[in-house]
């Protein structure tokens, strides 16, 4: 295990006490309104600044070394599309290893790894359940823009049911060329890892300083840990940039995108909207809202809303995992 | 003989406008017997939202395919342009598509007697105060409109492409004829309003047209460049590895306190900019915390200061701000600097919220949610000193 124990961290009570100090800062190739950048801004707030952060390949990677410059204030290493996971594994070692043979100074140095949905859900998830298995501290956020939006927007796993992508262009006589449900990474990564003790979903903006704190969680939880971030994405969801803060919120509202964490094999939700009083807000009111969904009918929003209320009705674990009891069948 | 023309365009929100008007111009030339092709600058992809780039369309009347092609078609950027077409005035102020590049007037390429078409509801003369001297005579051509915005995958159909294209026949007939871009459009969409539009456009750039909207513009007009363009490393000079130095760390409270990266402003992203009335601010943290481009410094009584060399214009800080008339976001062309507003706050208090007043105006501009679906323009209202009116009520949530 570690040399070195974990950084404390204090829960950061209250958007005056997030940190003012920006590491990662102005000047990056990002949207107008990108929400991803306000994910990476806010981890590395979070975890200050005796952190490393590697990164697959994406949208974050392309806009964070545009033409020999960088945003980045703390050490950043860009890393191949699916190997996300086996970066950070490798980082956290080679440290290890330097602290052991007396070369740094042995104190705590954060590991994190940046990956997007498509280098951490679909490409990098064996590297990632590799990571989520090994003994070194090391945090791994996937943020979920929901398509790989660097090549201009190319369906994923974690596409939304019925999305327009250049992939999923709808036609008329098949509108739905998107037919696969969004991949559920962190129900998976949890259920698939035992030993890890911590995985979260998270959103940057909503509820404000949840994701900061989730990180911060992670981090002095220890071993290897996982948060999946979902980014509202301006270019690729087809709104205009002012709103990505309103669209995370409605995803979160209407249960498409479910808030938890899971510590040590128990789940708590973070924003649950059974205790609002208020309930579910309809999945339509989010879908609408954006262009890449331009193009559904009546029925589909049924469909999407039928699936998501299965998701918090009929799971054993609402929105975690989609386990539905056991069949009481004779055998 | 080639004629360049280029589409200087607002990333995403104007990509499929861009490519439809360069695709266009090559079907119109070829059915006038010329070679034609159009491409988009290689170095734009991947495009971010509101970042300037640039579609490309060559077109020759004598040239074969295979010369025209390798005189035109493997190059990153045009050296020079007969028609510079700018879909968004705001982008006179000048373009930074990526780093290294630096701020660089939008009328670089425009030739001797070439012409820099713009859309804009602006005259010439206050689009001038913004765009960079040029040793010899051209025109500029204001093409009357408001930039058209969509998204990628709502377009907007105002008829912006159609008049673009009757606009490069008024002022460059060499490349299309308003005859041949009236039967193309009649041909391809049998709608006749459309070639009507393009027609209606080239009446307006006509020199007999009245108002006259083509104006030659002689060395004398325009600004001495303020923007310095950076030379590029050379090989030996980059580090082993594909090293890039980080930048320094740095943090004081107030104006300009924190370290960024020198290298790649993007200040040139915006089409609009946010303006603060700071004694109707509650402190609140939340345009700071929400910045995606960490623009905003905390200064040492509370406020944030904009940093507006590095904003990008996304408008959140607005949509987040809970007071009514704080921030609001304004016209990039009604401002001549990016000095602090803070500062010019402290200096004069009431001489800060005059000025800013005047610059918000009357009325506010937004767009809806899904932006191909229009623009709305709404009336604004004039705050008093301190008077704080809450908008939106945040939910309490329990963390």
């Amino acid at each position: 295990m570690s040399t070195v124990p974990t950084i404390d961290y204090e829960k950061i009570k209250g958007v005056h006490k997030i940190p003012l100090e920006e590491l990662y800062t102005s000047g990056h190739r990002t949207c107008q309104g990108c929400e991803s950048a306000t994910t990476m801004r806010g981890f590395i707030k979070a975890a200050g600044s005796r952190t490393v952060v590697t990164g697959a390949t994406g949208c974050m990677y392309v806009a964070n070394t545009s033409y020999m410059t960088t945003p980045w204030i703390v050490p950043w290493m860009h890393t191949q599309l699916g190997a996300g996971g086996s970066s950070a594994v490798g980082m956290a070692a080679g440290l290890r290893a330097l602290k052991r043979k007396g070369k740094i100074k042995d104190e705590k140095i954060n590991v994190i790894n940046f990956s997007g949905d498509l280098g951490a859900g679909d490409m990098g998830i064996g590297g990632i359940s590799a990571a989520l298995q090994s003994d070194y501290d090391l945090l791994i956020i996937m943020y979920d823009n929901e398509s790989a939006a660097n090549t201009d927007i190319q369906a994923t796993g974690s596409t939304t049911y019925g999305a327009q992508t250049t992939f999923t262009p709808p036609g008329t006589k098949h509108p739905i060329m998107q037919r696969r449900w969004k991949k559920n990474v962190a129900g998976m990564l949890a259920v698939g890892h035992p030993t890890c003790r911590y995985v979260a979903t998270a959103c940057a903006t909503f509820p404000p300083t949840d994701y900061l704190n989730k990180v911060r969680k992670a981090l002095s939880i220890g071993g290897p840990t996982f948060i999946h971030t979902y980014d509202p994405c301006p270019k690729g969801w087809d709104y205009h940039p002012r709103f990505s803060n309103e669209l995370g919120e409605l995803g979160i509202k209407c249960g498409i995108y479910p808030l938890y964490e899971i510590v040590e094999g128990q789940i708590i939700y973070t924003w649950d909207a059974r205790k609002t009083g208020k309930g579910r807000i309809p999945v339509k009111e989010f879908l609408t809202k954006q262009g890449r969904f331009d193009h559904l009918q009546e029925e589909h929003f049924t469909h999407i809303q039928k699936m998501v209320d299965e998701m918090w009705e009929e799971w054993e674990f609402p929105g975690v995992a989609p386990i539905k009891g056991i069949l009481k069948a004779r055998i | 003989m080639i004629k360049r023309v280029e589409v200087n365009y607002r990333g995403i929100f104007q990509k499929n406008l861009g490519k439809k008007i360069g695709s266009d111009i090559v079907m119109i030339a070829s059915r006038m017997g010329q070679r034609a092709f159009s491409n988009g600058r290689y170095s734009d992809s991947p495009e971010r939202n509101g970042i300037p780039c640039k579609y490309f369309a060559f077109v020759s009347p004598d040239l074969p395919e295979e010369e025209l092609e390798a005189e035109c078609g493997a190059k990153l950027e045009i050296d020079e342009a007969d028609v510079s077409v700018v879909l968004d005035d705001t982008m006179c102020k000048g373009v930074e598509p990526w780093g290294w590049h630096g701020i660089r007037p939008i009328n670089e390429r425009v030739v001797k007697d070439g012409c820099l078409l713009v859309v804009s509801k602006k005259k010439p003369e206050e689009l001038l105060k913004f765009i960079g001297k040029k040793p010899y005579n051209y025109r500029i051509a204001i093409l009357d409109g408001d930039a058209s915005l969509a998204g990628l995958w709502v377009n907007k159909d105002d008829m912006t492409h159609e008049r673009i294209l009757g606009g490069i026949a008024a002022v460059d007939p060499a490349i299309i004829s308003i005859e041949a871009v009236e039967s193309y459009l009649m041909d391809k969409t049998k709608q006749k309003h459309r070639a009507e539009a393009a027609r209606a456009a080239y009446e307006s750039l006509r020199a007999e047209a009245k108002p006259p909207r083509v104006k030659t513009v002689t060395p004398n007009d325009g600004i001495d460049w303020p923007h310095k363009i950076p030379v590029l490393p050379k090989w030996f000079e980059m580090q082993e590895g594909a090293v890039v130095p980080a930048v320094k760390r740095g943090f004081e409270m107030g104006p300009r306190g924190q370290n960024r990266n020198p290298g790649f402003k993007r200040g040139t992203t915006k089409t609009q900019r946010p303006a603060v009335r700071f004694d109707l601010c509650t402190k609140c943290t939340l345009c700071w915390a929400e910045c995606p481009d960490e623009c905003f410094d905390p200064t040492t009584d509370g406020f944030y200061d904009i940093e507006y060399q590095y904003c990008v214009g996304c408008g959140k800080c607005a949509e987040v701000c809970p007071v009514k008339e704080c921030i609001v976001m304004v016209d990039e062309l009604q401002f001549e600097d990016d000095h602090s507003p803070w500062e010019h706050w402290k200096k004069d208090s009431k001489e800060y919220i005059a000025w800013v007043e005047g610059k918000k105006g009357k009325e506010r501009v937004s767009y809806p949610v899904v932006t191909g679906k229009g623009r709305t323009v709404t009336q604004g209202e004039v705050m008093p000193e301190g008077k704080i009116v809450p908008v939106r009520k945040t939910e309490e949530v329990e963390v």
